[in-house]
């Protein structure tokens, strides 16, 4: 057994799609490689950018701004980072700590949020709330609108975020089963919005399977924050990724074939499909938004904070 | 004939069942996929078809959790 690229007997990686076989240094050069080709292909940097990485100190958020960084150096891109406490006891504090060692390797500028000092609140405070809508519902909307509002405060062209092949694919198959359409027309390598104050996000990793990103981690030995939320749980999502996954054990090209497939429609889709831009405001904080109040700021009222 | 799994918490030496015993079968026993885990021969990555031989030390790496 030896790498299919080099020779190298040391093999660590057996790509099921292709059988290639690759040793260590060639698996981390094809995972880079990749990556600078999707970014190339879908336009996702103009020079001059400076791109936010939205970095939770993750395996995918990590390998992000590890590859990123190589358009840092080439002075194309200049980067920054910003990290959100959710405010999750016994589990996110690791992976802020580990963010800000990331950033200061790096030299660049990193900010933590947190929702405690943003919003008067923590996620284990809500989740204290009879109730509730369920952690990842909050997690998520207030995410979204700290990333946003970090990169108007920094100055950033672009947002970065570690979505990986699998995310990808489970985001479309789930949109798709739901008869989400709207949601379906924002999927894509890089989500362009009307509206200026909303930042163009990319997604660079899009085209790595999760799992080539963890063993990239592994191999590279980068310091990752490998754990799993004490909120999270059986979700559509996870349904819907446990299928996926199993189909392509025995079809292990499914998941590019489903993403293709997607790009392909994906400007019919849009052309067809996307609602109008609403040029609202949002009454309480100012942000762009479709009612009165945006979506973070209806949960705070809700939540009486 | 024995080796060492390290996983987690667990560091234990258990014994190798039967010739040909790869890592595969390993995460078979444990109920691993090898889709979440990625593992270590003495220190260094391998893939899953790997056979484990005698005074072997196999880390497993979980890499993908819920969340
Ligand atoms: S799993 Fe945890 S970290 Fe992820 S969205 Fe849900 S609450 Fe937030
Ligand atoms: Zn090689
Ligand atoms: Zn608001």
């Amino acid at each position: 057994m030896q790498c299919s690229k080099c020779g190298n007997p040391k093999v660590i990686y057996k790509r099921e799609q292709s059988g290639q076989l690759l040793c260590k240094d060639c698996f981390i050069e094809s995972i880079e490689k990749k990556v600078i080709k999707t970014v190339k292909k879908e336009k996702l940097l103009d020079k001059g950018d400076k791109v936010l990485v939205a970095l939770s100190g993750g395996k995918d958020s990590v390998t992000t701004l590890e590859i990123l960084n190589s358009f840092r150096e080439m002075n194309v891109i200049d980067l920054c980072a910003v990290t959100v406490d959710e405010g999750i006891a016994n589990y996110r504090q690791e992976g802020v700590d580990i963010a800000k060692r990331h950033a200061e390797r790096f030299g660049i500028e990193h900010k933590v949020v947190s929702l405690k000092e943003d919003y008067g609140i923590t996620l284990d405070e809500i989740m204290q709330r009879p109730n509730h809508k369920g952690s990842c519902t909050y997690c998520g909307v207030f995410r979204r609108t700290i990333i946003n509002k970090a990169a108007r405060e920094m100055g950033a062209t672009k947002i970065a975020t570690g979505h990986n092949l699998d995310d990808e694919v489970q985001g479309i198959m789930m949109n798709y089963l739901e008869g989400n359409t709207d949601n379906l027309t924002k999927l894509g390598a890089k989500t362009e919005s009307h509206a200026e104050e909303f930042t163009v996000k990319i997604k660079p990793l899009r085209e790595i399977p999760e799992r080539e990103i963890g063993l990239y981690v592994v191999a590279k030995e980068l310091e990752v924050h490998f754990d799993s939320c004490p909120y999270a749980m059986q979700s559509f999502r996870g349904e819907v990724s446990e299928v996926i996954n199993q189909l392509a054990e025995k079809h292990p090209t499914i998941k590019y074939s489903t993403l293709r497939g997607y790009d392909k429609i994906k400007g019919v889709l849009k052309k067809e499909m996307q609602k109008e831009y609403a040029h609202g405001r949002c009454k309480r904080c100012g942000e762009p938004s479709a009612n009165e109040l945006c979506k973070a700021c209806s949960f705070l009222e809700e939540l009486g904070v | 004939m024995e080796f060492t799994l390290k996983y987690k918490d667990l560091n234990e030496k258990r014994e190798i069942p039967h010739e040909d015993y790869t890592i595969k079968d390993l995460l078979d026993e444990l109920e691993l996929s090898a889709q979440t885990v990625v593992s270590k021969q003495n220190g260094e990555l391998v893939i899953e078809d790997t056979q484990i031989r005698e005074d072997d030390e196999i880390q497993i790496v979980q890499i993908i959790y819920g969340g």
